[in-house]
């Protein structure tokens, strides 16, 4: 197929800035390119041309920064090319504007972010752009779950696919590569004989720094040997010093232990940081989609302890790759299971093994390329068939199940294989709302039971 | 790079500049942007600079007439806003604002550096009003027809849409959170001599935010808010003594920068609360005599009035005053501020009886 993947307005692609959405993007779409014809579209930056063609795929780029901006820049390009498929990512109100010009494609949308809240599209619009989608993807049921609790209807549209991490990059704290990064890191910032307990993020409210920084206060009573790194966003020596970084510098300035402050660190460069740590928290205080940063500890082979908000519980088992902190804002949950994973070096390492296991399972990044090229698969089965838009999912999967009982297999998949000749598959159809972590389907099913 | 290919970031970070200076690339830019228009520059003088943020005010003397040059800190396209609604207020409104000075190409401002500049008239006399009742009626009304004459406003393309309409609940929020910051920092600093007076303070004031927070919860809020930003129209955000001033045709207000969509009696409210401040107590005189000023350009009506109360119940003077002991708590927790804590608590004891006196006896727009 032709395919259209249209980024945000905020950061470019590839991520040179960083960016979750844009680490999705660039961490799945080129490998999809070896069976459909693919352009991205994406704000311009200083440092990549407005026009290039890399690893097979199209790269445009136009200028970003404000939504109504760039929605002109994509809607304009789209008035002189045309797509079998556009995949919009985390923008809801870019739908209708891109249906409009685009009439005869098909539309997913991919979702990061709570964008369907009341105060980031109106009720109307947004009832309008689901309609015209034949797919929302999520990163999270989280996410899913708060569209279908205000747009019920969108519910047979929604699957989750969670995103993936560089295994290859982010490698555990015991492996070979790991422990000469680890050596290196901890030198370098005389942490040789600490644990490090390692937060990754803004320093933001929502983040929660402050609440990890209170709970040092006690831990470090009983664990004198701990030090905390704060990786990313501005650190204590930034600019502009907003009262948020001046209230936790003032707490970290009366903690007795070690507290590194990395500043903005290269997306390039963030997993040295993961190999040096021995335990990794995300303190979020916020309902957050779900964070990109617990794959890469898992990779890492690092326990986690993370808050029960938003998604981030969903890719915990309690006890096995991590700790949940049930009330976020309690500093004194924090100290409970970082002291129950200091006191046992043995208990941090089994975990971390198993966190590397389960992102190797789940988390790499051919399991979502995969997940994605099912989707895409059954839009493309869609346009053979003449399929509408509202007929998705639920019927749909039904119709497909019947078709396949019926042999239907071999025409729904042969023709498409020749057209793109694309590779035998191993299991050329699945149902398409399947994740490949089947006990999470369950839990979407049944969160979602609850929320009606 | 050349000179004018760098991007205007905060210059003096340390404060060790000296007000007044401007880094010679800035300069340079001033010199290139000048040129973009039809007059010529006898002098130029800084009048104020925002080095920790990037902005800077010239006043030029031109062969037409004299001028102010301004740099915005603030992103080109927030700052878009700004101008847009100061050209709207000027030419489709006829406020009393300075006019924007065109380039010879017609255009309101120069992007460089990555900021927005812009000329525009200065305005000259202009007198500070009186610091009395007289001249806080003067500010009121002045401010009340700019948020009469502002209803209507749209953005121009490729600007932001800065409105805080609906955040009301989040800074309400704020509030509430950093008072409680407030404590833990006390607690951690608690052998300074402050961190006594703050530890002894901070539960009132923080029941009196999560108090007003609720009572903003069940107020008409919500369902005022769906009235739209265009049909509120815009708040000043830093209105007082200083913004607002007398010349020629009656009062003029200047600077307005950070305006954007908002509930009028924001900007009523920092006004009145800011006078209270001065005036060591809340006076219901003072109050009424500006509620009644202002409700003659700009009826309040009861639902606002009632935010407008609701909006002196959050502690806004302790917030406003306390907030700086975050930065190097070992300093301010040494420092005057005990006293001023003690200040605020003792104008904080004649705020309740006013609040309660116009709850009372202010209705329709006038005192009953």
């Amino acid at each position: 197929m032709k395919v259209l993947i249209v980024c945000t307005e905020k950061l470019p692609v590839p991520p040179v800035k960083g960016g979750a959405i844009q680490t999705f993007i660039a961490g799945a779409i080129p490998n999809l390119s070896k069976n459909h014809t693919i352009t991205i579209i994406g704000r311009s930056d200083k440092t990549l041309p407005d026009k290039e063609i890399k690893d097979g795929v199209h790269y445009v780029r136009v200028p970003g920064g404000l939504l109504e901006t760039y929605q002109e820049g994509v809607v304009n390009y789209l008035k002189n090319n045309t797509f079998d498929l556009i995949h919009i990512f985390n923008r809801p109100r870019l739908v209708l504007p891109i249906r409009e010009v685009a009439p005869e494609s098909r539309l997913i949308l991919s979702m990061h972010n709570d964008m369907f809240k009341r105060e980031k599209i109106e009720p109307e619009e947004a009832q309008k752009a689901i309609d015209q989608l034949d797919k929302i993807i999520t990163i999270s049921n989280y996410i899913g779950n708060e569209i279908v609790k205000l747009y019920p209807d969108a519910q047979p549209k929604i699957q989750t696919i969670y995103s993936g991490v560089d295994l290859e990059r982010f490698v555990p704290t015991y492996s070979a590569k790991g422990k000469r990064i680890r050596a290196s890191m901890r030198q370098k910032h005389k942490l040789e004989s600490k644990k490090v307990i390692l937060f990754a993020g803004r320093l933001s409210v929502n983040k929660g720094a402050d609440t990890l920084l209170r709970s040092m206060v006690d831990l470090a009573k009983k664990h004198p040997n701990v030090a905390l790194v704060l990786m990313g966003g501005k650190g204590f020596s930034d600019n502009r010093m907003t009262d948020y970084i001046a209230y936790i510098k003032a707490i970290a300035d009366r903690l007795p232990i070690p507290v590194i402050t990395t500043g903005f660190v290269h997306p390039d460069q963030i997993q040295d940081w993961f190999a040096a740590a021995d335990i990794f928290v995300c303190p979020s205080q916020w309902e957050e989609p779900l964070a990109r940063v617990h794959y890469e500890a898992m990779a890492a082979g690092l326990p986690i302890v993370t808050t029960a908000r938003g998604g981030n519980p969903e890719i915990i088992e309690i006890g096995k790759n991590g700790f949940i902190v049930e009330q976020a804002d309690n500093p004194q949950e924090f100290v409970t299971h970082l002291s129950k994973l200091l006191s046992s070096p043995s208990l941090c390492k089994e975990m971390g093994q198993y966190g590397r296991s389960y992102a190797e399972k789940n988390h790499n990044w051919n399991r979502v390329i995969d997940d994605i090229s099912q989707v895409w698969s059954g839009i493309e089965y869609k346009i053979k068939n003449n399929v509408d838009i509202s007929s998705t999912s639920k019927m749909n999967d039904e119709k497909e199940e019947q078709l396949l009982t019926k042999k239907a297999v071999a025409e729904k998949v042969s023709p498409l294989e020749k057209k793109h000749t694309r590779p035998k598959q191993k299991q050329p159809i699945k149902k398409i709302t399947t994740s490949s972590i089947p006990w999470l389907n369950k839990e979407i099913i049944a969160n979602k039971a609850s929320n009606y | 790079m050349t000179s004018l290919e760098q991007l205007i970031t905060p210059w003096d970070l340390d404060e060790t500049l000296g007000d007044l200076y401007v880094p010679p690339f800035i300069e340079e830019m001033a010199q290139q942007v000048i040129k973009q228009y039809n007059f010529n520059v006898s002098s130029m003088e800084v009048i104020t600079t925002k080095a920790d943020k990037g902005g800077l005010i010239w006043k030029i003397n031109t062969n037409k007439g004299p001028k102010s040059l301004k740099i915005l800190h603030r992103k080109p396209s927030r700052s878009l806003f700004s101008i847009g609604a100061q050209e709207y207020l000027v030419h489709e409104k006829k406020a009393r604002i300075p006019a924007i000075v065109k380039t010879k190409s017609g255009s309101n401002i120069v992007e460089m550096g990555g900021k927005i500049w812009f000329v525009a008239d200065w305005i000259e006399p202009l007198y500070p009003v009186s610091a009395d009742i007289e001249g806080a009626k003067l500010l009121s009304n002045a401010i009340g027809e700019f948020h009469q004459l502002s209803k209507g406003y749209v953005p121009p393309k490729g600007a932001e849409n800065a409105s805080r309409l609906l955040r009301w609940p989040n800074a309400y929020k704020k509030v509430v959170r950093k008072i409680s910051w407030f404590r833990n920092v006390a607690n951690l600093y608690s052998e300074l001599p402050t961190s006594k007076t703050i530890l002894n303070t901070v539960d009132m004031f923080e029941e009196q935010a999560k108090k007003a927070l609720t009572m903003l919860e069940q107020s008409s809020y919500q369902q005022m808010v769906t009235k739209g930003n265009k049909e509120w129209g815009l708040v000043h955000q830093d209105y007082g003594w200083s913004n607002g001033q007398m010349g020629p045709g009656g009062m003029w207000i200047i600077d307005l920068d950070g305006v954007a969509y908002d509930l009028p009696i924001r900007d009523l409210r920092k006004l009145i609360s800011g006078s209270m401040d001065d005036l060591g107590r809340w006076d219901i005189n003072w109050i009424v005599g500006m509620l009644e000023a202002y409700n003659e350009a700009h009826p309040i009506t009861d639902e606002l009035f009632e935010i407008l109360l609701i909006d002196f119940s959050l502690p806004n003077l302790y917030y406003k005053n306390v907030k700086d002991m975050l930065f190097e708590p070992t300093i301010a927790l040494n420092s005057e501020l005990d006293s001023v804590v003690q200040r605020i608590v003792e104008i904080d004891k004649t705020k309740w009886p006013i609040l309660e006196q116009l709850r009372k006896e202010w209705r329709g727009g006038k005192r009953k």
